[in-house]
């Protein structure tokens, strides 16, 4: 009977009531010089919740994450318009500390970027640019992002080791960890699995299933699938524009755009 | 689906052609024998009830090829949204269409029974009942091969006059019944044979569901006006008051 009763009331993640907006996007216009990649995006992502971004390449999905924590900075003649607001604050703001930013909406890339050091270092190297740890605090934080990461059973034993030395899910994982390390509060996922073999992708995801019980999550991937299965809202970007935003399970079964459908159904163009 | 443009793999345009084309053969095989099991008593016709049995099978057969098939779709094409929708509607189809194949089988079985009876009293409320279940069936096999959900909502509201038959046939026979015990045989085959009528109007209306759902994404959630009062017809069940339990 208990087993029963303890299934019944499992929430499934897609059958989520959205939560409160962390993040909100007000008005929000991109450029890559002439050229305007964002066309007046206004979107929510819900707090401790994964944010699916999908929709053909092109179409403004990355360049909306890379705005989110003011990637596009490091370019000339990018520009953003509009607002996003971080527990109400605008990142796009003139005065904001990016380095404190990037502390609080950590990147996770499509290729795993790991730094040619030790996996120790891997680790350390982010968190000593925003803290003063002392050794053994450190080594606790090492410890606690690689678990996290799902990792540290797969690592504990050579983490003087060198990061190349990992299989490329590994690598992710380490990435992942890396990010985690210096306790954000959003995370983007750019693509993360497009470079890993299926088991490794599933362990991503579930690890993100894992970590949203702490972070906000906002994952950009071309898998309508891994969007399905790990995304409680979905948001379909074309052509700059954001076409349509809701629960993965509207999305899934009944979206009420034709352009959303004809894509997630794979009858674009 | 009409309207919708075509898949970029064509293949899998191919197979969703395939699965309409073997629900609507389906329907139309099941409209025939719901056809021959109406004749087989209206008309005394042996050859149309032998028809209606004999057609059984294949219905069967075809349910499973529609089984297999969507198990097959929904493994290698993990559709979504208006195909995911359409190919479940189709899994749930192919059985309320097989429902509706035994209950024809069942109405022709009860016919050659029936043969070895006199027939004191018209079947006129029978052939008024039979008359509109096959127009609803044929209008919702029509609305299942054009995924018309208008036509589909037809149906569903239609079904209320049949129900409504078949609670005054339920009277009706249940008199025969007490004018003289000798009716009894035959006029509980009959009732069965209007039940199994009934029924295969309510698989009707449950198809009607599944197209509108398929085609609009939404169920159709507003509580259809039940026309059967059978089960409370000649004696009223009592209330609690009145010591019922």
């Amino acid at each position: 009977m208990t087993s029963t009763i303890e299934m019944s009331t499992v929430a499934v993640h897609s059958d989520a009531v959205l939560a409160e907006p962390r993040i909100r996007v007000r008005g929000l216009d991109f450029f890559y010089g002439a050229n305007q990649a964002l066309k007046s995006i206004n979107v929510d992502f819900p707090d401790r919740q994964v944010t699916g971004m999908i929709g053909p390449s092109g179409c403004g999905k990355s360049t909306l994450l890379r705005v989110m924590n003011r990637m596009y900075d490091l370019y000339p003649g990018q520009r953003a318009v509009g607002e996003v607001l971080l527990d109400g604050a605008n990142i796009l703001a003139p005065g904001v500390d990016l380095n404190q930013l990037r502390s609080r909406i950590g990147m996770v890339f499509q290729k795993p970027t790991p730094f040619p050091m030790s996996i120790y270092e891997n680790i350390a190297f982010g968190v000593n640019l925003h803290e003063r740890l002392s050794k053994a605090q450190m080594d606790e934080r090492v410890e606690w992002s690689l678990s996290r990461a799902a990792l540290w059973d797969e690592v504990k034993d050579r983490l003087t080791a060198s990061a190349m030395g990992l299989s490329g899910g590994q690598q992710q994982r380490l990435c992942i960890a890396r990010t985690i390390a210096v306790r954000p509060e959003v995370i983007l996922l750019d693509e993360p699995t497009s470079a890993l073999d299926p088991i490794s992708t599933l362990k991503i995801e579930e690890l993100i299933d894992e970590l949203k019980q702490d972070f906000t999550i906002v994952i950009v991937t071309h898998n309508m699938q891994q969007a399905a299965r790990c995304a409680d809202q979905v948001a379909f970007f074309y052509l700059g524009e954001l076409v349509e935003v809701d629960t993965a399970t509207q999305m899934f079964t009944a979206p009420k755009q034709r352009r959303t459908q004809e894509y997630i159904t794979g009858r674009f163009g | 689906m009409p309207g919708t443009t075509d898949h970029i793999v064509k293949s899998y345009d191919n197979e969703l052609k395939r699965l309409a084309a073997l629900i609507t053969s389906m329907g139309g095989m099941v409209e025939s024998q719901v056809a021959l099991a109406c004749r087989a008593i209206l008309d005394r016709d042996t050859e149309a009830a032998d028809r209606a049995v004999a057609a059984d099978p294949q219905v069967d057969a075809l349910e499973r090829e529609v089984e297999q098939f969507v198990i097959r779709l929904v493994a290698l094409r993990q559709p979504m949204a208006q195909d995911l929708r359409l190919i479940i509607a189709s899994l749930k189809m192919t059985g309320d269409l097989e429902r509706i194949g035994d209950y024809a089988a069942n109405v022709a079985k009860r016919s050659r029974v029936l043969q070895q009876f006199p027939m004191p009293y018209t079947l006129s409320g029978l052939a008024h009942m039979s008359r509109l279940v096959q127009e609803n069936l044929k209008l919702i096999i029509d609305a299942i091969g054009e995924a018309d959900a208008e036509k589909a909502l037809q149906v569903w509201r239609s079904d209320a006059a049949i129900d409504e038959i078949y609670d005054a046939l339920f009277r009706e026979l249940i008199t025969y019944m007490m004018e003289d015990p000798r009716n009894i045989t035959p006029c509980t085959h009959l009732l069965f044979i209007a039940k199994n009528l009934e029924r295969i109007g309510d698989h009707a209306t449950n198809i009607a569901e599944l197209i509108y759902y398929a085609d609009k994404g939404e169920p159709l959630i507003d509580s259809r006006p039940k026309g059967d009062s059978s089960s409370s017809a000649v004696v009223r069940p009592r209330t609690a008051e009145e010591g019922g339990r």
